[in-house]
């Protein structure tokens, strides 16, 4: 019997993923076939649909693309609202990450575009930081 | 392939009510088959929308449904996708239909959310999203559109008063339709000073959680004459995808299910944007429905927001958009929000609809999608 291919991926990164956040980086997959960057949570390749990947880790910094700060929160973050939920786009690479970032109060404390950086992961996902 | 048709339409009204999931579920069933002029037995399966049944005690809905109508033995089952959950389960059932595999079958989209209060469903409906990078990280529904409206405001020449303004032509819709949630004329005035709930978006750029049921009666076409009603014929049907997460987009300001879903729903019924007489379209926030407008072929990618506070898409406008007054005023029960907006264009379609009609509409779409437009179905339906 032959197999398809001996380099099946983990069944799941999230934990090397958020162990990576934790340390301030971003745990992603390149395609070896046509070099497309995923996080590390996907499993087959959006362009071209091969399961062959290298891990990558990339620097947790980067450029706020939208956001919103929440005023009304959902359960658990109660006592943490205003706070802003931040889509940010990774440096040089062509890859966006979005995550939690507290103590925002109004939105001139965070104009798209301002740089932010991925701090840690815990109980309210991944958590950033203005830089 | 057969050619399918809405036979008939039914609704419980939108907004807090007392009876329990099963007993509007069947409410809405019983509506239908009788506008339809048809008996429970001449159902051949049921298809139930619904997502947070767990929170009246209820899932399985199927079963209890077609045992009250009388029909226990009928097959049926229940579809989950989100806000979406009613046009999918629509769109499975007239795959059925379209197949051969029935000649009728009932379509119920239900929910009955109220009574947890907003904590309870802001925090459950945050697990529609891709909750590890969403709501995981305290980003409500409110919070994942309000990131798109930022985008939209940022990209584009358009202001949070155009977004306003759907808001307020929805709301002039909904005060003419007797089963919307709210029927109160609001003013950009009123949705600029409500509280911000997730900048930029505030509590009148919402939708409302509501309570509803919404069911229809889809048949072949032999089948419809057979029972020589007024009926309106399903002339194209779509579905598609987007990635989960915002993140995972490479524009925040359009809805690629939506574009997919219309596309296929289009070529199927071979026509374009430019004959749609009026739309029902997945508006859970003011910006959504100006993206959504924008994604369907109504008006260019970053000019929905101006026509709309130009009056295009009022009720006899150059494009009736929402003539039911949409999820923000007549409601967004989320398992039945799609079935809904079938009833609405049934109703429209058949002369049904009173204050409200769209003059000389022969063809009507409905766009209905799950989470941020992870998955969308769009219907396109013509009269008779």
């Amino acid at each position: 019997m032959q197999f398809i291919s001996f380099k099946v991926c983990k069944l799941s990164a999230k934990p090397e993923f958020i162990e990576a956040a934790k340390a301030g980086n971003v745990l992603a997959r390149k395609c070896t076939k046509c070099d497309e960057l995923h996080l590390a949570t996907v499993y087959f390749c959006s362009k071209c649909g091969s399961k062959e990947f290298e891990d990558s880790i990339l620097k947790g910094t980067g450029k706020v693309v939208t956001y919103t700060i929440m005023t009304v929160p959902p359960a658990g973050f109660e006592d943490l609202a205003p706070y802003a939920w931040v889509v940010m786009e990774l440096g040089d690479y062509d890859l966006r990450i979005s995550g939690f970032l507290p103590d925002i109060q109004k939105p001139e404390d965070l104009p798209i575009g301002t740089a932010v950086k991925v701090v840690g992961f815990d109980d309210r996902g991944i958590v950033l930081k203005k830089l | 392939m057969e050619k399918v048709c809405v036979l008939g339409a039914g609704s419980t009204k939108y907004g807090k009510l007392e009876d329990s999931i099963s007993d509007i579920t069947v409410q809405a069933s019983v509506d239908a088959i009788e506008n339809a002029g048809i008996e429970p037995k001449e159902i051949q399966a049921g298809y139930i929308s619904n997502v947070f049944g767990v929170a009246d005690k209820q899932v399985h809905l199927g079963p209890v449904v077609m045992s009250n109508l009388g029909i226990s033995e009928c097959p049926s089952l229940s579809i989950e996708s989100a806000c979406g959950s009613g046009s999918v389960s629509f769109r499975e059932a007239f795959a059925n239909v379209a197949a051969g595999f029935y000649d009728a079958v009932l379509v119920t989209g239900t929910e009955k959310v109220t009574h947890t209060g907003t904590d309870w469903t802001t925090t459950y409906f945050s697990y529609c999203s891709d909750f590890f990078y969403e709501g995981q990280a305290g980003a409500s529904f409110p919070g994942l559109f309000a990131s798109m409206a930022r985008a939209y405001l940022h990209e584009f020449d358009a202001t949070e008063e155009d977004l306003a303004s759907v808001a307020v032509k929805n709301h002039e819709n909904g005060f003419l339709n007797p089963k919307a949630h709210f029927r109160k004329k609001i003013t950009i005035d009123d949705v600029m000073n409500s509280a911000v709930v997730a900048s930029p978006l505030k509590l009148y750029d919402c939708c409302p959680f509501s309570d509803g049921a919404s069911s229809v009666i889809l048949c072949n076409e032999k089948f419809a004459k057979e029972h020589s009603k007024d009926y309106v014929k399903v002339i194209g049907s779509g579905r598609g995808g987007s990635p989960a997460a915002l993140q995972g987009r490479e524009h925040l300001t359009t809805i690629p299910s939506t574009k997919i879903a219309a596309e296929a729903a289009f070529k199927m019924a071979g026509i374009t944007s430019k004959n749609v007489d009026f739309a029902e379209v997945h508006d859970c926030f003011t910006v959504a429905e100006v993206v959504d407008t924008e994604d369907l072929g109504f008006f260019e990618k970053g000019t929905g927001a101006t026509a709309a506070r130009n009056g295009e898409t009022k009720l006899n406008g150059s494009i009736s958009i929402n003539p039911s007054g949409g999820l923000k005023s007549k409601g967004h029960p989320i398992g039945a929000t799609g079935v809904g907006q079938i009833v609405e264009v049934f109703e429209q379609l058949t002369g049904q609809s009173g204050e409200r009609t769209v003059n000389d509409a022969k063809i009507g779409l409905t766009q209905n999608f799950g989470a941020t437009g992870a998955s969308c179905a769009v219907h396109i339906f013509q009269s008779v």
